[in-house]
């Protein structure tokens, strides 16, 4: 018998042979025959294995190796590896899942957990085909009750005490219609089901039909018994197919079981059903239209009176109720209106069925009392935004209803309290919109919508909501005018008015609830012709370019990169930005948060694209510029606004000097960013090629003590005044004041220009350190007193998914070995010789939602506890330091310490000569912002000025024409963003050289690859 | 189905909770696949035919195979539920045929909870 | 034979006239039958041209005029031909939150026909629809009866060849 080295079992189970095992073993076979090893190896086909998620799936004997997911491409590799080498491949080997982890129950699964299933009661258990399962749950218990034990009369009293209200959206009581048709005369009578839900984003009459169609059956017969009626409708929309399937199969039992049909249950009562489909019109989910459309003609709604309750369908009385109404009431009747009544508001009882959808990571059907908080429905049951995007607003009723934005997370939702937010509730549908959806686009999207489906019966709706749809999309493509809002505003109010049935009354809803809370949108698309969302793609050419502060013009230097003309990219990133180096560093990459690519897989790395070319080009070479005007102009700091403008202006032919009180340029890039972020040698070049322009920076010179106000308005026309945010914030708790005890952006100067000094140990927090705060200086602090050798905690008062610091950074902080604690604030530190020994805590818990839409924390009361520490760095928070202003000069300086810029200026106080910017107006905020105040700041001196000389406005020059290339893949496959190379962890951790390493070139042209070029118009 | 009378109703409900319970009758396992537009869509007809397959070609008697509606959770679907008597029902989620197949083998017939597929145990609690 | 019935011949075969009878047979003399006869009506033959629409007039002895009404108002029925499969793609609020409107524009450039419109080769019939009620898949595709979920842009090419 022939002997072999080796046998590789490929698994050739129908699980593996899907997954391409017969493909996998063809090659392993001809490998094997290329390498002559057919002899000593053997391959044997087995039957299942049972991984067959994992599958193709091999073992190798003797040694027994499992192998999992090989793909026919891994085939030389596993040979030469495994089978040549003897080394096991470790990356295609079998590994236990992680058996520890624990199957939570669906009580600890907040989106179950948190919902009180009534109408969807029987949801996931029961077979819909069955009606003996449904019969088990309770199922035509409450409709037996009602045809044995009640009388109609107390029916609708037992609906009148539940205090449900119809969930079809108007909310109208339920017990108080079937009262009107119950007292109609007439032997012929009508129980009608709404199922046309035509809401876009409401599907839970859906999911009720085909999860439990006999509930809403039995609350028919028991609405019929009521009214006395015994023929009823079911009206459902046609795009629903498997539910009219399994409506139809429902009905055919009951009629066989004597649920439904002559003499129900022996009881005398007759009650016979039909299914009637409809054929695609909105309109027809409006009670009279859907009576029209079943009567066989166009679906248009009449005017009422008379009511269906009246005259309904074929002019007989008549009730309509929707489905999630119907689903209830047999359990009302059966375990009565008390126990309904017991969960919900005041005036909204019982439960509500949301549709969850949009943008939250659990989507789904929601049934939760009535008057749970919006965000409860949106975070707990929800599970929040998902890909770290913030909150923007809920549309609750759809193309009826409105928007409910952040600031009312807190608020119950039920009838009364959501129509006074703007919205209606509806049928449920709760879309949840992030930061990236436009209010306006939203608002016209609604607009077409209703549009479209106007029946065209009366002209307020026919004509008016074409006309509101014409406006709103000329402010979308930027042709709004001045007085669209206010016009909007009228023809909403004369449709709602004016209209014949809900759907023209309501048309105007969603465009008065985005106006109401997203004025500044419309204003913004109107008169600046920007979309902060960057959806309306007529307004811009690329939404990163949109989204940048200062519109740099990303599309071309990645199709540059791509085409490996690097020096041309370079220029590209000159024309707009003076320090795109530091940018390609530090930036928060805003631009990055609207990539389109970012909707397929990941965006692309922008910011790394851009350092890679400052990395790799050489940088444009920067000649001086002669001064050819006679206006000087003063900058006070010399941070990146100040040396912006600086630049702008002197580009401008302006003399331009600079006053900085410390002793190197760069403000918070020099002072607050330590350098390994950002390496002083890369900040120094980008200061230096400003400084070649011919502007003179004065270092070590404060205003207002080196040289007064009043000197400065001598010797020069205009003052900028661009000062940063480079004093703490007090924590406000005992001990502050003790040595040791450091505010984030004074420990961070401190050490930068101390550096030897910290270095050598002559400077020292001690050993033990906590760092307060959660935003990028606290983790910059901390990562900076880690370098020093100390032992770092972070002690943050929230969550981590609320710090504002920037993700890669807190990533980096724990990688580097940073402990973080959340949900913890300071309560006092204690010191013995006035040096820290100690700082005293309590824990903190989650209470209700802020105006930012992120949970406060509130103090578990006994929850204190001690730290020992040595130093203390509190980074909660920068102000700008005002106390060098001479009020004399007449600028003002608002409660938040900031300068205060009129309303009708972008950077010009309230004395003219002066101009303000940056930091020093905003508060802190990013780079990129102040590089874009800076810009703003130039433009508005420069145009003051030549405004009073009488010139013409300054032109810019043509830019140096750069030819970008348009290449576009054929398809896009998914690839993740390129990774950023780093520094190993160990290594980082001592010294103070750059972490991120830079791309090579091929790594940055496969990245620049995955651009889909959104600014091409094809 | 003959027509029922109100006393009918009660011994149906006494018989099916038996059975839907597996309380009743030689049934170990009770395997209910989540099929609403959503969780079709999603391929639990895929998942479903998987399953019945792998029971006949496994000639096993002692499980029953029911489908319902949908259970709430459209972001997760498809979603199936494994029932084994006297055991907490295990609620997996994302299905695919093939995860179906290890499903079957590795926890209906050898008794290994497959975890990393799993959503949750146990059910919805109806107040 | 009356003259529209030579017409219908034109457009339709025997058996599917034969078939036509049948529904408005069904639904005669019912109140309200109109409407689930042209339902009928438009899944046998597919379509319902003037010939089809004066024929049912006729037969259920209404003016041609409340034929016409009805099926112009629902967006249901067609009176022009539509290819052999029937590419929907929703954008309803949610699948328009999350991208529908991107996925329309792909599924246009991969077919290379607008909204309402129809391969030269009779394949394909593009529709935008509002809502079919997967929400919870959006945004979603729809080609006939199969509801495809959770499709992306790089997705859209992939789901057609399947029914090429």
């Amino acid at each position: 018998m022939k002997v072999f080295r080796s046998h590789l079992l490929i698994c050739g189970g129908t699980g593996c042979q899907s997954s391409g095992s017969l493909a996998v073993k063809k090659a392993l076979l001809q490998e094997l025959d290329t390498r002559a090893l057919t002899s000593e190896i053997k391959v044997v086909e087995t039957g299942c294995n049972g991984f067959c998620a994992l599958g193709p799936i091999m073992v190798v004997y003797p040694e027994g190796v499992l192998y999992v997911s090989i793909k026919v491409t891994d085939i030389p590799e596993l040979v030469e590896e495994h089978l040549i080498k003897g080394r096991v491949l470790e990356r295609l080997l079998y590994r236990e899942p992680v058996t520890d982890k624990i199957i939570p129950t669906m009580q600890d699964i907040p989106f179950f957990a948190l919902q009180e299933l009534r109408v969807l009661r029987n949801r996931g258990l029961i077979d819909p085909e069955k009606i003996e399962e449904y019969i088990a749950r309770d199922g035509y218990a409450g409709m037996a009750k009602a045809l044995t034990e009640m009388k109609p009369e107390q029916i609708v009293k037992e609906m009148l005490d539940s205090g449900l209200r119809g969930r079809g959206g108007a909310g109208f009581p339920t017990g108080l219609k079937w009262q009107f048709a119950a007292q109609s005369k007439g032997d012929i009578k009508y129980v009608l089901c709404n199922a046309d839900e035509g809401d876009p984003g409401a599907f839970m009459d859906r999911s009720v039909l085909e999860a439990d169609p006999h509930a809403v059956l039995e609350g028919m017969v028991i609405a019929a018994k009521a009214i006395g009626s015994h023929q009823g409708y079911i009206y459902c929309r046609a795009e629903y197919p498997l539910a009219i399937h399994r409506l139809n199969i429902a009905i055919a039992q009951a009629k066989e079981a004597g649920l439904l049909g002559k003499n129900i249950l022996g009881t005398g009562f007759d009650f016979d059903l039909e299914i009637y489909q409809g054929a695609g019109a909105f309109v027809c989910g409006e009670e009279t239209a859907l009576m029209t459309s079943i009567e066989g003609k166009r679906g248009m709604p009449r005017p009422r009176p008379p009511f269906p309750a009246v005259a309904g369908l074929w002019q007989k009385p008549s009730i309509l109720n929707n489905v999630e109404t119907l689903a209830n009431i047999g359990q009302i009747i059966l375990r009565g209106s008390q126990w309904y009544a017991s969960v919900g508001t005041e005036k909204s009882k019982g439960t509500k069925v949301f549709a969850l959808t949009g943008d939250v990571s659990n989507v789904g059907l929601v049934e939760v009392p009535m008057g749970t908080k919006l965000g409860t429905i949106v975070y707990d049951i929800g599970g929040g935004i998902p890909k770290g995007k913030k909150f923007k607003a809920a549309q609750l009723g759809g193309p009826s209803g409105g928007c409910i934005p952040i600031q009312y997370l807190n608020e119950p939702i039920d009838y009364e309290k959501v129509v006074e937010l703007g919205a209606i509730m509806g049928s449920g549908g709760l879309i949840v919109m992030n930061e990236d959806k436009c209010a306006v686009d939203m608002a016209r999207f609604f607009m077409d919508f209703c549009q479209d489906e106007s029946c065209g019966k009366c002209t307020p709706c026919r004509e008016g909501t074409k006309r509101m749809l014409n406006i709103l999309t000329n402010i979308t493509q930027g042709k709004g005018k001045e007085g669209d809002i206010e016009l909007l505003e009228e023809m909403a109010g004369v449709i709602k008015n004016a209209a014949l049935c809900g759907l023209g009354q309501t048309a105007p809803n969603p465009v008065l609830s985005t106006i109401r809370y997203f004025r500044k949108e419309y204003d913004d698309h109107i008169r600046n012709h920007r979309c902060s969302a960057a959806v309306c793609s007529a307004l811009f050419k690329s939404p990163c370019q949109h989204t940048c502060p200062i519109e740099m013009d990303i599309p071309s230097y990645i199709a540059l990169i791509r085409a490996e003309r690097f020096e041309d990219a370079y220029k590209i990133l000159m024309q707009t930005n003076p320090f795109p180096s530091v940018c390609g560093r530090v930036c928060d990459h805003k631009c990055q948060s609207k990539c389109r690519r970012g909707n397929m897989d990941e965006p692309l790395a922008i910011k790394f694209l851009k350092r890679f070319i400052t990395d790799n080009a050489p940088r444009p070479k920067i000649d001086p510029v002669p001064v050819t005007r006679k206006e000087k102009i003063a900058v006070v700091g010399a941070g990146p606004a100040g040396l912006t403008t600086a630049r702008d202006l002197a580009l401008r032919g302006y003399k331009v000097t600079v006053f900085e009180e410390l002793e190197k340029a760069g403000g918070m890039l020099s002072w607050g960013i330590p350098a390994y972020r950002l390496p002083r040698n890369i900040l120094d070049k980008e200061i230096a090629d400003i400084q070649a322009l011919g502007i003179e920076i004065r270092l070590n010179t404060r205003v207002g003590r080196d040289i007064s106000f009043a000197q400065l308005e001598k010797d020069f026309n205009f003052i900028y005044l661009a000062c940063g945010a480079h004093k703490s914030q007090k924590m406000g708790v005992p001990g502050e004041d003790l040595k040791n005890v450091y505010g984030g952006v004074e420990f961070l100067r401190d050490f930068n220009a101390n550096e030897e000094k910290w270095s050598r140990g002559e400077k020292t927090l001690g050993k033990k350190v906590a760092v307060i705060g959660g935003g990028n200086s606290a983790i910059d602090a901390a990562r900076v007193a880690l370098r020093l050798g100390n032992d770092v905690t972070i002690l943050y008062r929230r969550l981590r998914q609320d710090m504002p610091a920037a993700e890669e950074e807190i990533l980096a902080a724990e990688h580097e070995g940073i402990k973080i604690e959340y949900l913890v604030a300071p309560l006092k530190i204690a010191g013995t010789k006035g040096k820290v020994s100690s700082i005293s805590c309590q824990r903190m818990k989650l209470g209700d939602f802020d105006s930012s839409g992120r949970k406060k924390p509130v103090t578990i009361v006994g929850s204190e506890f001690n730290l020992n520490v040595d130093a203390v760095i509190a980074a909660i928070g920068q102000v700008p330091d005002m106390s060098f202003v001479d009020p004399a000069c007449g600028i003002k300086v608002n409660k938040w310490d900031c300068f205060d810029i009129g309303n009708d200026y972008k950077s010009r106080t309230p004395n003219p000569r002066y101009f303000a910017g940056g930091d020093a107006v905003t508060g802190p905020d990013t780079v990129i912002g102040a590089i874009a105040a800076g810009h703003q700041a130039a433009d508005d001196i420069d145009s003051a000025i030549r405004k009073k000389n009488g010139e013409r406005p300054y032109e810019k020059p043509a830019l140096e024409k750069i030819d970008v290339p348009l290449i576009i893949d054929e398809e896009t496959v998914e690839t993740p963003q390129m990774a950023m190379p780093e520094m190993d962890n160990a290594i980082r951790k001592n010294g103070f050289a750059e972490v991120e390493l830079g791309f090579t070139p091929e790594n940055a042209i496969k990245e620049a690859c995955r651009c889909l070029r959104c600014d091409a118009s094809v | 189905m003959a027509k029922l009378t109100i006393n009918d109703l009660k011994k149906i409900k006494e018989k099916v909770h038996a059975e839907m319970a597996l309380r009743d009758g030689d049934r170990r396992v009770k395997i209910t696949v989540h099929m609403g537009t959503c969780g079709i869509a999603s391929g639990a007809r895929e998942v479903l035919d998987t399953l019945l397959q792998e029971i006949e070609a496994a000639k096993v008697n002692d499980i029953i195979v029911t489908t319902s509606g949908c259970m709430g959770l459209c972001s997760r679907e498809p979603l199936v539920t494994v029932e084994i008597l006297n055991q907490d029902p295990i609620k997996y989620e994302y299905m695919n045929p093939n995860k179906m197949r290890q499903v079957f083998k590795k926890h209906i017939l050898e008794g290994e909870i497959q975890t990393p597929f799993v959503l949750a145990r146990g059910a919805e609690i109806i107040k | 034979m009356t003259m529209d019935e030579t017409e219908i011949l034109k457009e339709f075969s025997p058996e599917q006239i034969v078939k036509l009878n049948e529904i408005i047979k069904k639904h005669k003399g019912k109140p309200g039958g109109l409407i689930p006869v042209l339902e009928e009506a438009q899944v046998s033959l597919e379509y319902l041209p003037m010939s089809v629409q004066k024929k049912i007039a006729r037969e259920l002895n209404l003016p041609l005029s409340r034929v016409y009404g009805v099926v112009t108002f629902y967006s249901f029925f067609t009176m022009t031909p539509r290819g052999k499969y029937t590419v929907r793609v929703c954008l309803g609020t949610a699948c328009y939150v999350r991208g529908g409107k991107a996925i329309s524009e792909t599924v246009e450039k991969e077919l290379g026909i607008n909204e309402g419109e129809t391969t030269p080769d009779r394949m394909f019939t593009l529709e935008t629809i509002r809502c079919l009620g997967a929400c919870g898949l959006g945004p979603v595709v729809v080609v006939n009866e199969d509801v495809h979920g959770r499709v992306k842009s790089s997705k859209v090419r992939e789901i057609l060849s399947q029914y090429k």
